[in-house]
């Protein structure tokens, strides 16, 4: 099959405003600890991510890196250290409540909604924005039916941008693991977030599925802004993609800088390599 | 042949989100309104409205409210026998205490009282998950229908404990009550039911409907992309106990005539359940589907073999009555755990390209 | 005042007045709770191994009821109708096994469930097809069970305790210790275990799963069959047996699916506190009847406190 043409995609919808300049830091995390019972996932943690950027997280598994994604987005408390997102000092905050503060993230094992199909999935990504109560829904025809044609057409130009538009009426339970990866990111975009969070969006694809999603990453984060912190294996994209790494390893931070610096970091390698320390 | 689809092109968003997209959909559904509507009631006999025409309509109301709490939003339900009759003892008492009120109003009123029931022991969702949610519906079954028995002032201290429809006029028609005719009472719940699926089917479609089947398919997922799973599942339990609540009324005013506390015990709400289950669950029409299987069952178990020369006594056709409807259960579950529903859209598709196999 | 009194204060002090009675109460709660505890015991053991939560257990204790009584009608003497009711057990558990859960081996959780309640309707309507709707009365004496009681006298009161009752409570001691005991020391017991923690990894050692499976259910079995013995003895065989099913949930629910000591310890809970709420304060205040929904009532509102059950593992959602 013919690598798809590639068209410099401009979107219609432009990324969130969040006052935070390109280049300032959007996100800080101080000091931050992290325990499950007596397993520290993640042991007093400090590290930035400035707007704009692509920042990736990495490590050996059971690093702690899930797990910090997870503090990022609401879904665990730390029980020490701070994290101040866009010039605040956040408090402990409930799952539903990241989408409202511009945070949205992909999974590991992908996270969609199996019984609905692909078009479904990026739409329940604008559930904060649809506001049309039971009233309007029970007449369907009027507010109603105007607000979803008009978000379905926000979520068709992603759907357009990630070439998904074939498989959009598709049960996402049928698709192959790599559209299902891309429509998971599908859904997070359309939450039009300020900080996108990706779990290890390469995870099982092949070379030409990395390269698509290697180029669906780039234009996120330069045609929309979007500020991105990865979670990814591949040495390769990490390299390529990312303009600041930090490198965690047994829940604690062993690099931090561009990936030419972290690259030549001696206790990275020696992480990597399983030497003791 | 019948089901060219090809030259039906969408040109707008507005025409894909039309609920028939393909306009033989839409002639299918005008003959079946036709059917429902002119035809059966030309021809049907008192027999047939009493024991198959209604009751179908009815029971298929309540499965849809079944269906959109525990098909669409996926909170097992295992109540909905008492929610019915929550909902026809509060249309019983707004009739008795307000003899003047019109039994559409009276009938869309008590569906409130079983909304605000249900949600109320919907209220334990958010702690309580899977299987466990079960045993807050069943507490609510179990302990609604002593409730029935034991608070005389429901059944206005009858000496019987039951409750007995009185003749209720509309327009100068009876519509309830001994002396309703079983035409005008098709009707009647006709029009409601006609009413409220089409509501159901609207809910189902928009935002809201895709709320249910994201707190459903991945409640974690759900909450991460912004839903409020609290209000959701309540929202689930109010608008599915509405529906069974006026299915409630429906069943004990413009079908039964009468009711006693026990009819509303956990076999009705296994009944409902099954015919969800069979119809499809997390679709609309297929609860008509499923209701027309498990009413007509009984009958035809009666009737055929009748026919055939060869009669079994009432006490084993029941038997094998419920005898089948386990098999099919089972049948259906591992065959098309979709249901009814996913049998038509099968056969719709197939009918799209035939005569070509595939 | 007098409400708050007559839910407050009363109820203890009749408990207190009339300590005979209490104990009758208590000894009756015991032995419903026993009974209950067997049933759940069965819910235990079939989703423990398999994650299915078999909802035909009740119907299954009413079969085997009614097998073994229809046999002895027949004229088949008591020694040999055991073993042939266990055998018709055993069919049902291989006939359970291909036709309903090999077809839905990966299926969701919620799908298996409503698959057993298709069983229970067709075993319902089988059963009733079989050996006709009437009640029936329990072979107690063919099986050896005594029946008479035993009258003691604390205090100056009475209490009656039916050696049934007792043969009963002393059985399904006895039916709990060779299933701990089996369960825990045995190597098909271990295959169980293991079976229940991981299915994929026990199939990797060499777990037959459709072997495992028909053992179980037919465990499952023999348990249904002692329980509708005893409870038959004491209630009559009749479809209305098959309503006590219903209870063992809130036990399951309070237990833990998983735990056989929480099936055990939540179902002489659940016997015991529903017999004291109904004769103390059900029937005074109420009416009485209050045992249909008391047991559903009470584990609700432990649930709502700990969701996992008393005794149920902490679930941890990872993502």
């Amino acid at each position: 099959m013919n690598a798809p043409v590639r068209h410099e995609h401009s979107f219609a919808f432009s990324g969130e405003d969040d006052g935070i300049a390109p280049g300032e830091t959007l996100l800080d995390i101080r000091d931050v600890t992290l325990s499950f019972g007596g397993v520290r996932a993640i042991n007093h943690i400090s590290f930035d991510v400035l707007k704009g950027e692509i920042r990736a997280i990495i490590g050996p598994n059971g690093a702690g890196k899930t797990s910090m994604l997870n503090v990022i987005n609401g879904f665990y408390t730390p029980q020490e250290g701070k994290i101040i997102f866009r010039g605040k000092e956040r408090k402990s905050m409930k799952p539903h409540e990241a989408v409202g503060q511009g945070i949205a993230r992909t999974f590991q094992n992908v996270a969609l909604f199996k019984g609905m199909s692909t078009l479904d999935n990026i739409m329940t990504g604008r559930s904060t924005r649809m506001k049309r109560n039971l009233f309007w829904q029970a007449l369907w025809h009027g507010p109603a039916l105007d607000e979803e044609i008009e978000h379905r057409e926000r979520v068709e130009e992603i759907i357009d941008f990630l070439e998904i538009a074939h498989i959009r009426h598709t049960p996402v339970g049928k698709l192959p693991y790599g559209l299902q990866k891309r429509v998971e990111l599908g859904r997070a975009l359309a939450m039009q977030p300020s900080l996108l969070l990706l779990d290890e969006p390469m995870a099982g694809m092949n070379l030409e599925e990395k390269e698509d999603m290697s180029r669906f990453i780039l234009d996120v984060n330069q045609q929309l802004g979007t500020t991105i912190a990865l979670i990814e294996h591949d040495m390769g994209v990490v390299m390529d993609l990312s303009d600041r790494v930090v490198v965690l390893d047994y829940g604690r931070k062993i690099g931090d800088g561009t990936p030419d610096v972290v690259r030549n970091n001696k206790d990275v390698i020696d992480a990597y390599l399983g030497v003791a320390h | 042949m019948f089901y060219r689809t090809a030259g039906q092109y969408k040109s707008s968003y507005k025409a894909d989100h039309a609920l028939f997209p393909v306009k033989q959909d839409f002639w299918l559904l005008l003959v079946i309104l036709a059917i429902a509507w002119i035809v059966l009631p030309y021809f049907a006999t008192e027999f047939a409205f009493n024991a198959l025409l209604i009751p179908v309509l009815v029971y298929a109301l309540a499965a849809i409210g079944l269906n959109i709490l525990t098909g669409y939003a996926g909170q097992l339900s295992l109540g909905t026998g008492a929610f019915m009759g929550v909902g026809a003892y509060a249309c019983y008492k707004l009739i008795t205490i307000f003899p003047e009120l019109n039994l559409v109003v009276a009938i869309l009123l008590s569906g409130l009282f079983s909304a605000a029931v249900g949600a109320a022991f919907g209220l334990p969702s958010l702690r309580i998950k899977g299987f466990y949610l079960a045993i807050a519906t069943l507490a609510a079954q179990f302990f609604l229908v002593w409730l029935f028995e034991k608070w005389a002032w429901l059944y206005n201290y009858s000496n019987t404990g039951a409750i007995q429809v009185p003749n209720i006029d509309m327009f100068g028609i009876t519509v309830a009550g001994a002396q309703a005719s079983s035409i005008t009472r098709y009707y009647f719940v006709l029009a409601f039911v006609t009413l409220i699926t089409a509501v159901a089917i609207n809910i189902t479609r928009g935002r809201i409907g895709r709320i249910w089947k994201a707190t459903r398919d991945m409640d974690i997922a759900a909450e991460l992309v912004g839903i409020n799973l609290l209000k959701s599942k309540l929202l689930a339990f109010a608008v599915s106990s509405y529906i069974v609540g006026v299915s409630g009324a429906l069943f004990v005013f413009l079908w039964r005539g009468a009711a006693e506390p026990n009819l509303f015990d956990i076999p009705l709400s296994f009944r409902v359940l099954f015919i969800a289950i069979i119809g499809g669950l997390g679709s609309i029409m297929g609860n008509y589907l499923g209701a027309l299987l498990i009413v007509a069952l009984p009958v035809l178990l009666n009737i055929i073999p009748e026919m055939l020369g060869v009669p079994i006594p009432s006490a084993t056709a029941e038997h094998l009555n419920v005898m089948i409807i386990g098999a099919l259960i089972i049948f259906f579950l591992v065959v098309e755990p979709h249901g009814l529903a996913r049998f038509w859209q099968v056969i719709r598709e197939k009918l799209i390209i035939w005569p070509f196999p595939h | 005042m007098d409400l708050i009194h007559s839910i407050l204060v009363k109820p203890f002090t009749d408990m207190v007045a009339a300590p005979d009675f209490l104990l009758q109460v208590l000894w009756e709660g015991l032995v419903s709770g026993v009974l209950y505890a067997l049933i759940a015991l069965g819910f235990v053991l079939i989703y423990k191994s398999s994650r299915i939560f078999n909802f035909a257990q009740g119907i299954m204790v009413v079969f085997a009821a009614l097998t073994l009584v229809g046999l002895h009608e027949k004229g088949v003497p008591a020694w040999a109708a055991v073993p042939m009711t266990l055998g018709v057990m055993f069919i049902l558990a291989v006939a359970i096994e291909r036709v309903v859960l090999r077809p839905l081996v990966n299926q969701p959780d919620i799908i298996l469930f409503m698959a057993t309640i298709g069983i229970t309707l067709f075993l319902i309507g089988l059963g009733e097809l079989i050996f006709g709707g009437e009640n029936k009365v329990m072979i107690t004496q063919e099986l050896g069970i005594p029946t008479g009681s035993f009258a003691f006298k604390p205090g100056g009161g009475l209490l009656l305790i039916e050696q049934k009752d007792v043969t009963a409570v002393a059985g399904a001691g006895l039916l709990v210790v060779a299933l701990l005991l089996f369960l825990n020391y045995s190597k098909m017991g271990r295959a169980i275990r293991a079976l229940g923690d991981d299915h994929q990894a026990a199939l990797s050692v060499g777990i037959s799963l459709s072997a495992i499976w028909v053992l179980v259910w037919f465990i499952a079995g023999i348990i249904a069959l002692a329980t509708g013995i005893v409870w038959g003895a004491r209630a009559g065989v009749s479809f209305a047996l098959e309503v006590i099913a219903y209870k063992a949930l809130p036990v399951l629910m309070l237990g833990g699916l998983e735990s056989v000591s929480g099936a055990i310890i939540g179902g002489l809970m659940i016997g015991i506190l529903e017999k004291l709420f109904e004769i103390y304060w059900g029937q005074p205040l109420f009416g009485g009847n209050t045992e249909t929904w008391f047991a559903f009532v009470f584990a609700l509102i432990v649930l709502l406190f700990r969701p996992q059950g008393l005794f149920g593992e902490k679930i941890i959602e990872r993502v």
